[in-house]
Order: C-alpha cells, then structure tokens, then sequence
C-alpha cells in the first residue's frame, strides 16, 4: 500500500512538472532535428516545421515556421543577438545612472548621440546634430544644428532644449561620471533657438565632435528628453525602467535576473533617429522595416554559445575563436564571419594587438636597441599562423591602429620612408628592416595568390619587420645583453623576462604572447610565461607591473589620432606603482610629445596636422616603444537561417559592430528569411 | 549546567569562526594587486577609447571618494564589521555602482538556494537510502548495481557530467533548453514551468554527483555496522531483516550522514558557481566569479559572509542536535 503511495505521488509530481512546462507555452530545439526547430513551439505547429526554401547557405539549416521564443514573440520576427555579460542592474535604463548594463542594447537602440561613426568610412556623421559643428576662429565657440524631424518615443519632438538640458544636467550632476570632465572644457551650452546650440569652450577645443559624440564603442553623451528628466528630482538615481527614447526600440520586457533584454520597435520607428539619419545620412526608405523584435541575451561559456548558435537559438555572436568558428560553421554552414572562407574574420577592430614593454623597469627595456632586437627576433609568418592561422593583417607601425582605411591613410603613404629607414647595429653596419613581401608570402602560403595586389594588401597588410636573427643579436649586444650557450645575459645574470597575457578573453592578444613567448625561447631568451586576471591585468597595465605582455595601446580609427594618442604626451607620465592618466609603458619621447602639443591646437582637418601626425608615426618606428603585431581580428559570427543582410565583405555597408552604438544603423539592411 | 556550558562553548566557537572568517576575506581581497577603479577607468577607456588624461585623473578622483575607497584600512575594517556583519549592509557593488549589494545577491540567492538546497536534500536522501540497501544487504544484484552505478559516476568530474547532460538532453534531443531563461512575459504558472523546466538538468547532474558520494560513505558505514555484534545479535532474537536495517544499523550510520548534510548545505554557494556557468543559470555562484575577477570588494565580501555564515550555522545547528539524536553523547 506504502509503494502504491509512493508511486502514485511520484507520477503526480511529474504530471505537475510536464504542465506547468506545457504552460510556458515553449519547445525547446533539437540539434537532432537538423536544427530547425529553433527555440519554442506554439501548439498546433508542434512539430511541423515547415522549411522555407530562402535558407542561404547550401547545406545551411532551414528556417521553420510557427517557431515561438522562450520570450513569447513569433522566431522569424525577432532577431536574436549575444550580450557578452549579465546586467546587474535589470530594469536600469538611464544611462546617467551608474551601473546601467548600456552594452544590453540600451545605447545600440535606444540611445540617440550627437555625432555617429561610420566605421567603413572612418568618418563621424551628425545623428542628433545636423552637422558637425562650425566653429569660431580659435575654437573657443562652437554652433550646433540640431537635425529636425526626430520624435521622442512619446510624440515629443527632439530639439535644442533637450540637447541643451542633458549638458547642462551633465555638468551640474556632480554624480554623473562624465560632469567633472565635461566642465574642465565646457564652460556653457546655450540654446540659440530651437534646432541650434552654441557651446563656448572654457579654451581653445579643436575637436568638439571627437570628444562629444562617437569615435568607436560609444560614448557618455546620450541626448535625454528634457520634458521627463527636467520632471526628476535626482538624475543620478532615477532608475528610467520604461524609458522615453529617440532612438528606434524601447523595451518590451527584461529578465529580472539581468540575462537578457527584449526590445520592440516603436510604430513610428521612421520618425526616430534610426529613420532620419538613416534616411539622411544611408539613404534607408520607408519599406526597409528593421526587425520587429530584438532579444539582447547572454549566451554563455564557449560550449553552450556554440550549441545555441549551430541550434539556430540565436542570430549574432559577439566574438569567437577561429576554431570555435569553423566548429560552428561545420556542423550548420549558416553559420558564417566576415568573409565567406579565410581568413573569415573581420580585421578593422580597433586595437592592433601587441607585444608591450614596461619600460618603466628600466633597462633593457627601456632601450630602442633591446625592443627593436625583440621585434627582429621575431618571424612574422609563425607569428600570424600561431595566432589566427594567418588571418589578421600586418601592423607594422606602433601607436597605429591597421584597419583598411588607416592602412590607406598612412602605412601606404609612408611606404617609402619605411623602406629607407635603417637601423644602427652598434657596429658601423645598418639594417633596413621593412618588409613588403609580407601580403605575397602570406597569399602564397594560403592559396591566394590570385587575389589582386590590392586585395592582397587589404587581406594580410602592406608590409612587416624582416626576421634577422644577426641584426637582432647585434641590437641587443648594442643594449648591453650578452649571449652565452645558455641564453642571454643582462648585468652578469641571465636575463629570464616574464612575459603576461590577459587570461579566459582576448584570444587575439594571448596567442600573440604565447607565439611570441615560444620564438624568444628559439632566440635564445629564457622568458617565463604567466596569465592574469582581468582585474589584475588592468592594473598592472597602469601600475607598470610587467615586464612583456600582450596588451593593445593603439587607438582610434579615424584619421585625426589626436584623442586616441593624447596619453603619449611624456609629462603624463607617472612613477612606477602609480596609475597616471597617461600610458602605462612609460614610453617617454621628447618629438612625439611635442608633436602632440602641436596637433593639440591644430585644425584636425588640416594638411599640417596629417603632416605632425606621419612625424609622430615615424618618430614611435624609430624608438619601437611596442611592438604592433597584427590588426584587430575578430570573428563575429552571424547566422543567416532566420535573418540575411548583415554585413560581411561582399557587402561592407558597416562593421559587424553588434555591441558599438551604430548596430541600429545596420538593422534595417536585415531581411527575414521567412518572407 | 553541562547544557549552559555546551551551549555556551559551541556559541562562543561559532562566533569565533564567523569573525575570523571575515577579517581574512576583508584582507585578502585588499592584498590583490587589482584595484576596482582602475578596472572600471579601464573598461571604460577601453570602450570610449579617446578619454582625455585630465578627464581621466577627474574620475579616477571621484571613483576613490564613492567608492568609499578613500579612508584607512583600519576605518573601513570597522564599518565593514558594523555595517557588513552586524547589519548585513555591504554597501554598493563596485562593479554595479550604485546598485547595492544586498539588493543584487537578494535577487539571485533564491535561486541558488532553490536549486542547490533541493538538488542537495534530495542525493541525501537517495544516496543513504541506496547506500543503506548496498551497504546492510551486499549479495543482492540490485545493491551491486546501484553500487556499481555510484562508483562509476562518483569520480567523474563534475563539469563532465554537466556537460554530458547538456549536449544529450538539452541539445541533441532537445528535451530541455541549453540555457535556463525564464519567462517573464506570461502567468505565473508559465514563469514556474520555465523555472521548472530550466531547473531539470542543472538540478540532476547536482544530483548524479552529490549521490554518488552519499551512496560510498553509506554503503561503507552500513556493510561496517551490519557486521556489528549487536547486529548479530538481533537477528539471534529472531528480528525482522528490514527492523535490524532501520533501526540498528540505519540509526547508527546516519549521524555521520547528518555531519555530512551540514557541511554540504553550508556549501552550496561554492558549489553552485559551475553549474551556474554551464546552464545559465541565475544564482549567487556567478556572482562571487565575477566579483573576484573584477575585484569588486563588497559583492565579495557579501558572497563569502553570507557563506561563511551559513556554513558556521549550520555546523552550529549540528552541534547542537546531536546530542538530541544520539543519546550515547552528552554534554560534557
């Protein structure tokens, strides 16, 4: 009777279990069902799913209809999109709030930003501005048109009050991260009439659109609507849960525990920054409706990314090892990068990765002679395969960021200098180190030897350091080290440099250390190799406290480096243990600070700062303060099974900047699969 | 009198370990070579990529003061202590400014607790009950299996068990999601059903791995007492089989099993953090990972009192019934 009971109860609890999962109204997919079923099945199309034949990738996993996901909204209306961490602060929206999660899609859709980038073109475009500013004589003033024609998501029409409100609240809230710095250089913003701003400078500030709206990520100043944040009390802990927004989407629901956040586009998404810039600035019309719904979600550790990618659970990843990839893109060809086979990954990130001295330790790494021996030791070809497999193009200038446009702009430009510039070996000879075989050898090396000149240089860079094992030995005799059977030796002890890199998170920049870690060995060197916690890595990285590691100091993508390379200035440069406001290595050049003395007060726009900045760029060639390996290299994987239009290199409109602010702008270029 | 001073004792113990246990984790995170605010400035330079040295030195400034990073180390000791142990105040995260503490763990701790709690009771039980069966009656066929089955599953990696469930359950056959999302936009019931739901594998494969130790250490414990001379005995007086294995020899193995529940319920916070990661699951597990690698003093120092705490309770609770379940042991 006791077993019957027992048994009976057990049944019960799994009758209970099966309906109240039957009640959430979901399925959940099968990879064994050749991944069509994506996420959750609504009732009567339970298993039937029905492929449409759109899919776009032979071999690629259909799409099925009747497909419902774990969030309640139709599959082949939600575009599905990888947050790289939780929010700690589900239901925040404000971002003048501390804390709030912006990355979850807060500043990718709801935001709206005076200036925007065109990270193709290299080049900022008004979004809440209509221009880019004009200036006064010594760049004291600036006057700002606001565009017209955007709406709040309430109705509202956007114009100078609110710009001229969310400065004003900036500098007032001493609360607000951005308020200390806003008023050491913006003395007042005043409104002129009701689509113009004035904003007077407290000095002379060439670059009012560099600093104020958006150069890569993002950035802290996000337009609010005066009419509701003029109603609040305190800004800084004004939470904003249903937020009134210019931009295209508002929030439709959020995961409690900060996993995720589902976004709705607003009826009148025309009207928001994403239809009037949009069809001011990429000529969008009307009928190119971006997706109805957009689901920001973390996906998980490596393996669970994987599963819900190839599963088709989701559209867009944030970032992927190389061998993640082409797992991915085996088990369900949907599943694609940047291009369509190698090297697959989109190679404009901003951040050349490095390998960095602290030359705060003082010598040997604080001689020209010793760096430069270092980036001589090195073979570039075994370099790039241990990385990526040869994807990524040569970085050969420090300070600079390789992308295609800067590539363009100054290492083809500065061909020949590179070509002519030599090396002192310390014993009467010279060393002319630049090599530009580097985009033939790598095309060879990977079976593209059919690819243009051009298409060559693009792929895999316009040229690199020649590996020459005798110029390095010399160099680093020169810096006062010593070879013996055993390895080299600094001050009569054997010279075992440690070198670091970034543990669990930027592949790119680990590998780079780990090749270069196993070459030195070959060279002679007896380095030690260590990872480090995030929170460890980026303090040492401003404390000094390393000796080689794999960080990347290069910044900016724009042409006007300026802002990117301002913290080179060498009176920023602070004792060692310290965390100054400049760079961390500690690179300390008399002609690269005063050349960016110089382009601090130049028009950005003007021959004469192009021209200081190739004399900065030539001067960090000639003192190799670290040494730039390859460009930014990202594999960001998208899956064409529900959505197709995403950019890529058959189509680069924009960047596949899912997490960069400029992700709306890439939204109506998407078309359903289904339809 | 003997109680007063049991009582006593095991207070005075209790509270001697919660404090000592707090005083090393308000230090050692403050000896990490990390510093929050420079992990912030970096995060963000990293991000906005163009942030001004003077802008920078003006908010590093500022992150120091509302951080409350600014005083000595011997004033925050003492606020941690008022604030943070007796208050159970921990401040704001670091990570999560302004965002408290208390209010990010209280939404994550119940999770951690639903699951780990459950999923822990549950082993318990079944592993001492197969334990019992494998241990008390060893030439059965179906003791030897289930033996066999714990003794197999038992040294197996955690993560690999983990990971094997995901990839048969959630993505082959796709019974289950691979990673828990609850469902908000619905009933109640269809928010319990997607919790339910998502709680399955997590939930098993906390309980494949906590029942196969259950099950050894049982199973030890019962073949040792079964050979017992009392055990003898009864069954010379003619005593049932099933009596003599619960009230002889089941009686007798369970207040070492009982230990064993307390420490692994004090447990369930270090536990949970894998498990967490692998299925997406919400809980306070991810968070003492993340608080760690960002060095987010408060959240950690919330995570680990709360653990240390909990873990010191329940050996306490423990201390204190034993002498309740076991009449042989008194207080003296």
């Amino acid at each position: 009777m006791k077993k019957k009971t027992l048994a009976l109860l057990l049944a019960l609890v799994m009758v209970i279990t099966c309906c109240l999962s039957a009640c959430s109204d979901t399925e959940t997919p099968s990879a064994a069902d050749d991944g069509s079923s994506t996420s959750a099945t609504s009732g009567e199309d339970t298993g039937d799913d029905t492929s449409t034949e759109d899919t776009n990738t032979e071999g690629g996993t259909p799409a099925a209809e009747g497909i419902v996901t774990e969030v309640a909204t139709p599959r082949e209306d939600t575009l599905i999109v990888e947050v790289q961490t939780p929010s700690d602060t589900p239901g925040q929206f404000n971002s003048y709030m501390q804390g709030t999660s912006m990355g979850q899609g807060i500043h990718q859709l709801m935001s709206a930003h005076m200036w925007e980038m065109d990270s193709v073109a290299g080049e900022q475009f008004g979004e809440v501005a209509a221009d880019m500013g004009t200036p006064n004589d010594d760049f004291t003033e600036w006057t700002v048109k606001i565009r017209e024609g955007i709406k709040w998501s309430d109705g509202e029409d956007l114009t100078a009050d609110d710009v001229v409100f969310t400065f004003n609240m900036i500098k007032t809230n001493e609360g607000i991260n951005a308020s200390a710095a806003t008023n050491l250089y913006i003395d007042a913003v005043e409104k002129v009439d009701d689509y113009t701003v004035l904003f007077k400078m407290t000095e002379s500030f060439p670059r009012l659109t560099m600093r104020y709206g958006i150069s890569v990520w993002g950035c802290d100043y996000r337009i609010v609507p005066e009419h509701i944040y003029s109603q609040v009390e305190d800004v800084t802990t004004f939470k904003d849960e249903n937020p009134v927004v210019a931009g295209p989407y508002t929030v439709e629901d959020f995961d409690p525990n900060g996993d995720w956040i589902l976004y709705k586009l607003r009826e009148d998404w025309w009207q928001s920054t994403l239809g009037v810039v949009g069809s001011a600035y990429y000529g969008y019309t009307e009928d190119m409706v971006p997706p109805q719904y957009v689901w920001m979600r973390v996906a998980g550790d490596s393996s669970t990314k994987q599963m819900l990618m190839t599963s088709n659970e989701f559209d867009v990843l944030c970032e992927v090892t190389m061998e993640e990839f082409e797992a991915m893109n085996s088990t369900n060809p949907n599943v694609q990068c940047w291009w369509p086979e190698f090297p697959y990954a989109y190679l404009d990130d901003p951040g050349s990765k490095s390998i960095c001295f602290s030359i705060g330790q003082g010598a040997p790494y604080d001689s020209a002679d010793f760096r430069w021996g270092i980036a001589l030791a090195l073979n570039y070809d075994e370099l790039t395969e241990g990385i990526f497999q040869g994807a990524g193009r040569a970085a050969p200038i420090p300070l600079l960021n390789h992308t295609q446009y800067l590539t363009e702009q100054y290492v083809i430009p500065m061909e020949e200098w590179l070509t002519s510039f030599e090396l002192d070996l310390g014993d009467g000879t010279t060393y002319a180190p630049y090599d530009t075989t580097v985009a033939e050898r790598m095309a060879e090396a990977k079976g593209l030897s059919d690819l243009s000149d051009e298409e060559k240089v693009e792929m895999f860079g316009a040229g690199w350091w020649k590996q020459s094992t005798e110029a390095a030995e010399k160099l680093m005799t020169k810096a006062g080290l010593e070879k013996r059977d055993d390895g080299w030796y600094f001050e009569g002890s054997l010279f075992t440099p440690e070198m670091s890199y970034l543990a669990d998170t930027e592949q790119q920049a680990g590998r780079t250390i780990q090749v270069a870690y196993n070459q030195l060995l070959d060279f002679g060197i007896q380095a030690t190799i260590t990872t480090k916690s995030q929170a460890t890595w980026d303090t040492d990285g401003g404390t000094g406290n390393y000796y080689i590691a794999g960080y990347w100091p290069s910044g900016g993508i724009t042409t006007d480096l300026y802002s990117a390379l301002s913290g080179f200035d060498n009176t920023l440069i602070s004792p060692m243990g310290e965390t100054g406001s400049g760079q961390g290595i500690r690179w300390d050049n008399q002609r690269v600070t005063d050349d960016l003395h110089a382009l601090a007060n130049m028009d950005p726009e003007s021959q004469e700062a192009h021209d200081t900045t190739v004399d900065l760029l030539q001067a960090a060639v000639e003192d190799m303060p670290y040494i730039n390996v390859t460009s930014g290299t990202k594999f960001v994987p998208t899956n064409s099974t529900y959505w197709t239009g995403y950019p890529n290199s058959e189509n680069p409109y924009n960047g596949p900047w899912w997490w960069w602010s400029c992700f709306k702008y890439i939204l109506p270029n998407l078309t359903q699969v289904m339809k | 009198m003997k109680f007063k001073t049991f009582f006593a004792q095991r207070i005075l113990a209790w509270a001697l370990t919660i404090m000592i246990g707090v005083t090393f984790i308000f230090f050692i995170p403050r000896m990490f070579p990390s510093d929050p605010v420079e992990t912030m400035i970096a995060q963000m330079q990293s991000r906005s990529g163009n942030m001004d040295p003077a802008e920078m030195e003006a908010l590093r400034t500022k992150l120091r003061v509302q951080f409350g990073l600014e005083g000595s180390l011997l004033e925050q000791y003492g606020s941690f202590l008022w604030n943070g142990l007796l208050h159970f105040d921990f401040g704001p995260s670091l990570m999560s400014y302004p965002e408290p503490v208390n209010n990010i763990i209280g939404r994550n701790l119940p999770y951690t607790l639903g699951l780990s709690l459950t999923s822990t009771l549950v082993a318990w039980i079944i592993g001492n009950i197969v334990g019992l069966l494998a241990g008390f009656r060893p030439k059965k066929r179906s003791s030897k299996i289930m033996e066999g089955i714990a003794i197999c599953i038992y040294p197996i990696p955690y993560f690999l068990i983990a990971l094997i469930l995901q990839i048969v359950f959630a993505y082959l056959l796709g019974w289950f999601p691979i990673q828990t999302t609850l469902m908000t936009r619905g009933t109640f019931l269809q928010w319990l059903g997607s919790l339910l739901k998502g709680s399955i594998l997590p939930g098993l494969s906390l309980l494949l791995v906590g029942m196969g130790w259950q099950i050894i250490s049982m199973k030890s414990l019962a073949s040792t007492t079964a050979d017992e001379d009392f055990v003898l005995f009864a069954r010379f007086r003619g005593i049932s089989e099933r009596k003599i294995g619960i009230s002889y020899v089941f009686r007798n193995c369970i207040l070492t099993q009982i230990t064993a529940l307390a420490m692994s319920l004090g447990g369930v916070f270090g536990g949970s953090i894998m498990t967490e990661i692998i299925f997406g699951y919400p809980g306070v597990g991810q968070l003492i990972q993340g608080a760690i690698l960002q060095s987010d003093y408060n959240m950690i120092l919330g995570c680990i009192t709360i653990s240390i705490v909990a873990i010191s309770t329940a050996t306490l609770i423990v201390d204190l019934v034993y002498p309740f379940i076991d009449p042989r042991i008194r207080y003296g």
